[in-house]
C-alpha cells in the first residue's frame, strides 16, 4: 500500500499525467477492495450527471475568445480614463482591470499576456520601477479568481457540494480586501512618485465608453444575473458566450473567424484535462471514503491539534506548500476531498473553507517552482525567472497578509451569505 | 509536418477530425443552452430533453477535449524532478511516464468497455427512447485513443534524431 502510494508519487513528479496517477490509485484502490472496476468508468460518466458543470466549458470557450479580442485594451483604456488621474492610479488601473479578466478567463495566465503586456511599458513609462512594475503585473495576474464567474469557485463548488452562488457571494468581500491590499501597497511604495497619469478628462471618458460600449452590458448582465440570483451559473456561461461570439466576431469583428476552431481546441483541450481528473477523481474520493481515509487523517490530525486557530494556520502551510507543485485545478480535485471532513472537525464553514482555499491558491501561482504567473511573465517581459521571483517577494507578502485576514475573520466571507 | 508522406497526412486529417467533432458538439451545446435560457425567460417554458441532452453533450465535449489533450501532450502534470534530470535519464524517465500513463488508459478502456456492454444489455435508455450504450461509447473510445496517443508517442523519446531527419530529406 505504502509502496505502491510512493511509487505514484515518483511518476507523478516524473511528468506522468496526473489523470493516470489518480485512475491508477482508484483501480488499484478497488481491486484490492475487490470493488467490480467498472465503478471507475461508472464515476466518469457522472460526468454527464452533473448539470452544473456545462458552466465550465461555456465559461472557458468565452474566455479565450474574449482574449483573443482587444477587449483587453478597451478595458484598460477606459480604467484609466476613469482612475488614472488619481496618484498611482495606473497602478490601481493594473489591480482592477487585472482582477475583472481574470474572473472572466478563469485564471489560466492569458490575463499576464492580454492586460500585463498593455501595462508594462505604460507603468514603466508613468515612471514606476522596473522592478515593481514586473512584479505588479504578475502577482495581478490571478486577482480576481474569488469573483464571479471564476471556474476554480465553480469547480470548488461541484466537489464539496456547496452552493455554487453561495461561494460567489462569500467571494467578493475577500476579493475586493485583495485587490485594496495590493492597491494600498502601490500607492505607498510609489509616494514619491505620485504623479498622476493624465488630468481627467470628459471627453476621455466618453471616448472610452463609445470604444467598449458593447463589451460594458457583458459585466453588467453576468454579475448581476449571477449575484441576483435572476440566472443560473450554468445559464450565465450560456448568456456570456452568445454575448461574447457576437459582440467579438459580429460587432467588432477582431477574432476572425477562420480562428475560432483553433480557438475551440485550446478551449476544449483545458476543459478536457480539468473534467477529466475530476471524473476519475471523483472515483478515487469514494474509494477513499469506502476505506475511511478521511476518518484516519481526522484522527491523526486531531490527536496533534486541537483548536480551529492551529488548524487554519497548518492548514494555510500545507496550501502554500501545494500551491508550489500544483496547478489550481488538480489540487481542487486533490486535495478538497480530503481536507473537506477535516476542516469540519473544527467547525470550519465548508462556504469559508472554499474561499480560503482559492484565496490561498492566487498566492500559489507566484510561487516557484512552478507558479504560472512566473513563467509566463519571465517569457513574456523576456527576464530571467529568478529576477521575476525577486519582484513578486513584497507583493507575496502583501497578498498573504490579506490571506492570513480572511482565514482568521470568517465574517469576511460569511457575512452576506444566506446560511 | 512534412507534406503528402502517410503518417502526416494522418495526423493533420486526424486533427481535422477532433477540431471538427469539438466545434459541432461545443457550439450545439451553446445553441441549447442559451435556447433554454431564451425559452425560460422569455416564454416562461423550456425543451424537455434539453438538459440530459446538454449533460451528455459536457461529457462529450470533455472527453473529446482529452483526446485532444493527449494529443497535445498537454494533460495537467507535476513534473518537478524530470527536468533535474541529465538528458539521458530524462528519456527513459519520460518513456517509463508515456508507458505507465498507456497502461493506466487501456485498463480504463477495457474498464469502460465492459461499463458500456452491461448498460447495453440492460437496454439502459437516454432522452426517452436513445440507446444509453451509443453515448457511453465516447468512454472507451476515448482512453483506446489515449492509450494509442501515449504508445505511438513512445518511439520518440528514443530516437530523438530520426524525427528531425525526416523532416529534413522530406
Amino acid at each position: 500500500m505504502i509502496l505502491t502510494s510512493l511509487a505514484l508519487v515518483l511518476l507523478a513528479v516524473l511528468g506522468a499525467p496526473l489523470f493516470a496517477i489518480i485512475g491508477a490509485g482508484a483501480l488499484l484502490g478497488f481491486s484490492r477492495a475487490e470493488v467490480d472496476l467498472t465503478a471507475v468508468p461508472i464515476e466518469i460518466y457522472g460526468i454527464a450527471e452533473t448539470p452544473i458543470l456545462l458552466a465550465i466549458p461555456l465559461f472557458t470557450f468565452a474566455g479565450y475568445v474574449l482574449s483573443e479580442s482587444r477587449a483587453a485594451a478597451r478595458l484598460v483604456r477606459l480604467s484609466a480614463a476613469l482612475i488614472g488621474w488619481l496618484p498611482g492610479g495606473l497602478a490601481m488601473v493594473a489591480v482592477a482591470t487585472c482582477s475583472l479578466f481574470t474572473a472572466f478567463t478563469g485564471g489560466s495566465g492569458v490575463t499576464i499576456i492580454a492586460i500585463g503586456a498593455l501595462l508594462f511599458p505604460a507603468l514603466i513609462q508613468a515612471g514606476y520601477g522596473e522592478r515593481f512594475t514586473l512584479g505588479l503585473v504578475t502577482s495581478s495576474g490571478s486577482l480576481g479568481l474569488l469573483f464571479a464567474p471564476s471556474l476554480p469557485l465553480i469547480i470548488y463548488g461541484i466537489i464539496a457540494e456547496v452552493s455554487i452562488d453561495s461561494l460567489f457571494v462569500a467571494g467578493v468581500v475577500p476579493g475586493i480586501l485583495m485587490m485594496l491590499a495590493l492597491a494600498a501597497f502601490c500607492l505607498w511604495r510609489n509616494r514619491e512618485n505620485r504623479r498622476p497619469l493624465a488630468d481627467f478628462s470628459w471627453r476621455e471618458v466618453r471616448a472610452a465608453v463609445r470604444e467598449s460600449i458593447w463589451e460594458l452590458p457583458l459585466p453588467i448582465v453576468v454579475l448581476g444575473g449571477i449575484y441576483s440570483g435572476y440566472f443560473a451559473v450554468s445559464e450565465a456561461a450560456a448568456v456570456t458566450v452568445v454575448y461574447v461570439l457576437v459582440v467579438e466576431l459580429l460587432i467588432y469583428r477582431e477574432v476572425p473567424w477562420n480562428r475560432l476552431t483553433a480557438i475551440v481546441r485550446d478551449s476544449m483541450v483545458l476543459v478536457g484535462g480539468i473534467l477529466l481528473i475530476l471524473g476519475i477523481s471523483l472515483a478515487s474520493t469514494n474509494y477513499m471514503i469506502d476505506a475511511q481515509v478521511p476518518q484516519k487523517l481526522i484522527e491523526l490530525v486531531t490527536r496533534y491539534i486541537s483548536s480551529q486557530t492551529s488548524f487554519l494556520l497548518l492548514l494555510i502551510c500545507f496550501l502554500l506548500l501545494i500551491g508550489c507543485i500544483l496547478h489550481i485545478f488538480s489540487a481542487l480535485v486533490l486535495v478538497v476531498p480530503l481536507m473537506l471532513p477535516v476542516a469540519a472537525q473544527y467547525g470550519v464553514d465548508p462556504v469559508h473553507l472554499g474561499i480560503i482555499f482559492v484565496a490561498t491558491m492566487e498566492l500559489g501561482y507566484l510561487l516557484p517552482p512552478i507558479g504560472l504567473n512566473l513563467y509566463i511573465s519571465s517569457y513574456r517581459f523576456n527576464r530571467p525567472v529568478l529576477d521575476v521571483c525577486l519582484a513578486t517577494v513584497p507583493f507575496i507578502l502583501i497578498l498573504f497578509g490579506a490571506v492570513l485576514l480572511i482565514t482568521f475573520v470568517p465574517s469576511l466571507s460569511l457575512m452576506f451569505v444566506k446560511q | 509536418m512534412p507534406e503528402g508522406d502517410a503518417p502526416g497526412r494522418a495526423e493533420r486529417l486526424g486533427r481535422q477530425f477532433e477540431n471538427t467533432l469539438l466545434a459541432v458538439v461545443l457550439f450545439l451545446m451553446i445553441g441549447i443552452a442559451a435556447s433554454q435560457v431564451f425559452l425560460r425567460s422569455v416564454l416562461g417554458s423550456g425543451l424537455s430533453w434539453a438538459d440530459e441532452a446538454l449533460r451528455l453533450l459536457v461529457l462529450w465535449a470533455a472527453m473529446l477535449g482529452a483526446i485532444a489533450a493527449s494529443r497535445d501532450n498537454v494533460h495537467l502534470r507535476i513534473d518537478l524532478l524530470s527536468r533535474f534530470l541529465p538528458a539521458g535519464w530524462r528519456r527513459v524517465s519520460a518513456a517509463l511516464v508515456d508507458l505507465f500513463a498507456a497502461g493506466v488508459s487501456a485498463v480504463l478502456a477495457w474498464q469502460s468497455w465492459r461499463f458500456v456492454s452491461e448498460s447495453r444489455e440492460f437496454g439502459d435508455l437516454v432522452l426517452g427512447t436513445l440507446p444509453a450504450w451509443a453515448f457511453q461509447a465516447i468512454l472507451p473510445a476515448a482512453f483506446i485513443l489515449i492509450t494509442y496517443r501515449y504508445l505511438a508517442g513512445l518511439p520518440r523519446h528514443f530516437r530523438p534524431r530520426r524525427a528531425a531527419v525526416e523532416r529534413d530529406t522530406a
